[in-house]
């Protein structure tokens, strides 16, 4: 408290020196930085797909295919990536492995599509590869990032085991590399 | 110098937050979906059997039952994508269409034996034991419980056919049925 009101009488004394002598001026640098960010404003959705097998107990591609749901969210710096991860739908019901001819997975290619000013960016992930895709250069952006299912398919061609079904798609921001 | 001082630690201040604010995020879409129990019997292979003369036209047997060869239907691409199903026959004898009560020594009726094997254990099995007057036609056996999912080509076998009491068979057209579920214990 007591070094503040020091400046301050200092910096009174140097406002009332024109009427005495010559101008002086001292100058204070104000300075500040924005960090690189990205969040999500709606981070979280659901796919609910429903019966998932077709005629002759295998899936059908088709409810897989195209289906999709959308988050939204932002990054505020020029280099911010997005990637994307697919997690196979897993039989959660059915424990052990499948017998001969049947499945309790189903892969599918996920891929999230933001809208940066420039026009859109997608990064997309197939669950039957470990980890997530490649990263795409979304940079500054503020937009639904809208997450679509293709490429279905079980790793067999096999009938599907009935019970619940369940994987996700996980879609990170990253403000750079 | 102390004015210097502040307007350093200003700088110092500013820097040290752009080090520490890069903040990347996560968002998850969940993917649910569900596969229903279902249970399917191929389309059997013949549909039908005709066994044509039935009884002996000569020699020492001659009216009585002949001897009939085993039958066999297929049931390809039947499966249960769900653990803890059952396979059951239900059987009916072969009876004459005139259902007038046979004289005795006579029969209007065929047994025979139904077993299908590979879906569950033990097979599912059966055989009828109607009366010489076609009563009590219909008997029913059912498989093992099968644990697992599964999916094969099923066989149904038809053998052991018998008259009650090995007596005449009335002449006429006969007929009878196999009927085979596939479903939950």
């Amino acid at each position: 408290m007591r070094v503040i009101l020091g400046a301050g009488a200092a910096l009174a004394l140097i406002g009332a020196a024109p009427l005495a002598a010559a101008q002086t001026t001292g100058t204070v640098d104000i300075t500040g930085s924005v960090g690189e960010r990205c969040e999500f404003t709606i981070d979280s959705g659901l796919i609910t797909l429903g019966e998932l097998s077709g005629t002759g107990g295998a899936l059908d591609a088709a409810v897989v295919n195209g289906a999709s749901d959308t988050l939204n969210g932002w990054c505020n710096g020029t280099a911010a990536e997005m990637t994307v991860e697919a997690h196979a739908l897993q039989n959660i019901t059915y424990v052990g492995a499948p017998p001969a001819g049947f499945e309790t997975v189903v892969n599918f290619t996920a891929t999230a599509t933001a809208t940066p000013s420039g026009g859109p960016v997608s990064a997309n992930d197939s669950s039957a590869v470990a980890g997530a895709g490649a990263p795409s250069v979304v940079g500054v952006f503020s937009s639904d990032i809208d997450v679509v299912l293709s490429a279905a398919a079980t790793p067999g061609g096999g009938k599907l085991i009935a019970g619940s079904y369940e994987g996700s798609v996980d879609v990170t921001l990253t403000p750079s590399p | 110098m102390r004015l210097t001082a502040i307007i350093l630690g200003l700088a110092i201040t500013g820097l040290a937050t752009a080090a520490v604010a890069q903040t990347a995020a996560d968002g998850q879409a969940a993917v649910t979906g569900s596969v229903s129990n279902v249970c399917v019997l191929g389309a059997p292979s013949p549909a039908a059997i005709n066994l044509g003369q039935l009884s002996s036209t000569s020699g020492p047997r001659a009216g009585k039952l002949s001897t009939i060869a085993d039958q066999t239907v297929n049931l390809p691409s039947s499966w249960c994508n769900f653990g803890g199903t059952r396979l059951s026959i239900s059987s009916t004898a072969l009876l004459a269409a005139d259902t007038s009560t046979p004289p005795p020594g006579f029969t209007r009726a065929v047994n025979f034996n139904s077993s299908v094997t590979t879906w569950g254990s033990p097979n599912a099995q059966v055989t009828t034991n109607a009366a010489a007057n076609g009563s009590s036609a219909t008997a029913n056996g059912d498989s093992g419980v099968q644990a697992d999912p599964r999916a094969a080509s099923l066989s149904l076998q038809l053998s052991q056919f018998s008259a009650p009491g090995d007596g005449f068979l009335v002449t006429g057209a006969y007929a009878g049925s196999v009927t085979i579920t596939l479903g939950p214990e």
